[in-house]
């Protein structure tokens, strides 16, 4: 067996178990090491165009398999392991680290899954991992994000079994040659004559994706989950699910227009949102949401160069995301503090900071000679382009014209909300009197690290271009993205969304607020109805029930001659009433509808 | 930036922020007038964002909207983030 016959995601696993291991510089050694190995075998993998094949259930599981995607997505994932890692590492996290290897690994898995058993099963190692880092958070509501965030997984790691089953159970009947395969309703593999809609199989795979994703109406476990984790635990977790969600959609599922309509919702919401947000790492959380929008609506757009700018702006977004966590969370860790109006004056002692935090928020924006510009604007030409590819056919398109409008709304928003108010409301507005320094030389390391790929990215997008889907396309375009007119276009929009902030400054100060999302139905309306109604109710009925038995003859359990104990104890049995009374109710209606409806 | 406001109200670095900021503003529309701007929807009649003042307003809009409509929502969506800590 060859080295490129094992997934990558193994030299991280094994990471995960070693890592214990070892102590204080040693493990800060592997621990590095370990994500530029899992990089160079990746590229082995990939550049040999390694497959392996393990027979299963008299099907084929094929745990290496090199998507189109694939190096784009599995190159991020290493980087930023590494990234994270060196940001983690003077504060010791065993448990923390070890998960965040386990996660990491999960997603590299993905990268590499070519069907879609390994898929799922490394889809819900990620689980496990990241559930782990949230609860290692030791943050005031660690333990209970955690378990709603534990929840919502499996619930949509249920979804994407189903519809795998219910797939795979179909491709078997109609006798196909490789009923596991992965990809095989993928736009980028086989053109779009294989979506078939009346298949409720794809539909639960599909359902399940986006619930990794952040879609609605499932946006909120992202910023309820993800402020929870530690300094350097948060950075993990905006990198890897998300992220991994975007990739399958990618794979699966580019070219449906559904994933347009709720990226736009994403975009959207995400500035709504994050405007009234007072918890710095939430509004990153947020926007977060807004920029996996972008994404969906790149896969849903499903051209080659939308396709090439959502893997992009996946790739840009999980350095400058990860760069504005780490920079959140040195304020958090430097000062304890992490509501917007507590801070502010920071500027003093934390430049490096600072500097970092406003080269994530310009990259977030799309700000010119920064990653986010390279990437999105991909994904914006594409839209035109379509949209006239459209119109010359005669096809109905003017969602693609309403989408592009609040596309570049949502990035004039995301400007506003995560780089100008994030930047003045930490380190200038009134001086909070806090004079923490800049973090340990490890995080700054990180963050400039970080920093630095941005830049690098906005300066020279042919690096990354060279390694998307569709290189051919990538390249044509990288002649074009930096026009007089692309750069214009966007100091313009940005800039003056940067006034209107301002502008607006005096009714953005900010309380000690939280704003009602759709998880309120499960978080409060669900458990109140419960204590307050369904519970007194079944109570009364139970009473009720007791006093009818005990005014008829004989008086069942409560008859005055027997002893007390033995009183107490039958009375105990009847526990049980309340369900015996509404299975006899049910088998009532039952009786009655058998005979009146004798068709059932 | 603003540091220690004066007793007047406004402090010089703030002025200077606001005018440089101005400046910059000024700047990118100006620059904006030399620039020639294609309309992306031709095909559909639609030719406003072929005007050069169109981004700069659209950016200036497309806050103000947001920040409101945000703000809006907020007067029946807002409760203290101790909500669901007091269950």
């Amino acid at each position: 067996m060859q080295m490129t016959d094992l997934p990558p995601a193994a030299v991280l696993f094994a990471g995960a178990l070693l890592l214990p291991l070892f102590k204080g510089k040693w493990r800060f050694a592997v621990a590095l090491a370990l994500p530029l190995l899992a990089l160079a075998d990746s590229w082995a993998v990939i550049t040999q165009g390694g497959e392996s094949f393990i027979p299963f259930m008299g099907m084929t599981l094929q745990p290496v398999h090199v998507h189109a995607a694939t190096p784009v997505f599995a190159t991020i994932f290493c980087i930023m392991l590494a990234g994270g890692v060196l940001f983690s590492m003077n504060d010791d996290r065993r448990v923390e680290l070890t998960a965040a290897f386990v996660y990491a690994g999960g997603a590299l898995g993905v990268a590499f899954a070519g069907d879609l058993v390994t898929m799922f099963v490394f889809w819900e190692v990620m689980t496990l991992g990241s559930t782990i880092i949230i609860w290692s958070g030791r943050q005031h509501d660690s333990y209970g994000a955690g378990l709603r965030y534990f929840g919502m997984h499996a619930l949509g790691g249920v979804a994407l079994l189903m519809g795998i089953i219910i797939v795979v159970t179909q491709r078997l009947h109609e006798g196909a040659a490789d009923p596991l395969a992965f990809g095989h309703f993928s736009a980028m593999v086989d053109g779009w004559s294989h979506l078939d809609w009346d298949n409720a199989g794809m539909w639960l795979i599909l359902v399940g994706m986006l619930v990794n994703a952040g879609a609605p109406p499932f946006s909120s476990w992202i910023p309820d989950a993800y402020p929870e984790g530690s300094t350097s635990g948060t950075v993990f977790l905006s990198a890897f699910t998300t992220k991994t969600a975007v990739f399958t959609l990618l794979v699966a599922f580019a070219g449906v227009e559904v994933l347009i309509y709720l990226g736009v919702y994403m975009a959207i919401y995400g500035v709504v949102y994050g405007v009234n947000a007072n918890n710095m790492r939430r509004l990153l959380c947020y926007s977060l949401v807004n920029q996996v929008g972008f994404m969906l609506i790149g896969i849903g757009v499903g051209t080659k160069l939308s396709i090439d700018g959502a893997a992009a702006h996946a790739f840009a977004h999980i350095i400058y995301k990860a760069l504005l966590l780490m920079a959140t969370g040195s304020v958090l860790a430097m000062t304890g503090r992490f509501r917007l109006g507590e801070l502010g004056g920071l500027y003093r002692t934390m430049p490096v900071t600072m500097w970092c935090l406003i080269i994530g928020g310009l990259s977030i924006s799309g700000f010119p000679l920064t990653s986010g510009f390279t990437s999105k604007s991909m994904v914006v030409q594409a839209i035109v382009d379509e949209s006239s590819r459209m119109a010359a056919l005669g096809e109905p398109h003017t969602y693609l014209i309403v989408t592009w409008f609040l596309f570049q709304a949502a990035t004039a928003g995301v400007f506003l909300d995560a780089c100008v108010k994030l930047t003045w409301f930490i380190f200038f507005q009134k001086d909070s009197g806090l004079r923490p320094s800049d973090p340990p030389w490890n995080m700054k390391a990180a963050m400039i690290g970080f920093a630095f790929i941005c830049i690098l990215l906005g300066v020279f997008p042919g690096l990354l271009y060279q390694i998307l889907p569709y290189q051919g396309e990538a390249a044509a375009y990288a002649k074009v993205v930096y026009s007089l007119e692309h750069v214009m276009v966007m100091l313009g929009m940005l800039g003056f969304s940067g006034l209107a902030f301002f502008l607006l400054l005096p009714i953005l100060k900010r309380g000690s607020y939280i704003h009602l999302d759709i998880d309120w139905i499960w978080r409060r309306f669900i458990p109140r109805f419960w204590k307050e109604v369904l519970l007194p109710l079944l109570q009364q009925l139970d009473n009720a029930q007791k006093a009818i038995l005990e005014s008829l003859p004989g008086r069942g359990m409560r008859d005055p001659s027997l002893p007390a104990p033995i009183a107490r104890r039958m009375g105990n049995m009847w526990a049980v009433s309340v369900p015996v009374f509404l299975i006899v109710l049910m088998l009532l209606v039952y009786l009655v509808a058998y005979f009146v409806l004798p068709t059932l | 930036m603003s540091d220690e406001p004066k007793a007047s109200g406004v402090s010089t670095r703030a002025l200077i922020a606001w005018l440089v900021g101005a400046a910059v503003l000024v700047a990118i529309v100006a620059v904006d007038y030399t620039v020639h701007h294609h309309a992306h929807f031709t095909a559909d009649g639609i030719d406003v964002d072929a005007m050069p003042e169109f981004f700069p307003l659209f950016g200036l809009v497309s806050g103000f909207v947001l920040v409101l409509l945000s703000k809006t929502l907020s007067i029946a969506l807002k409760r203290k983030d101790t909500f669901y800590a007091d269950d």
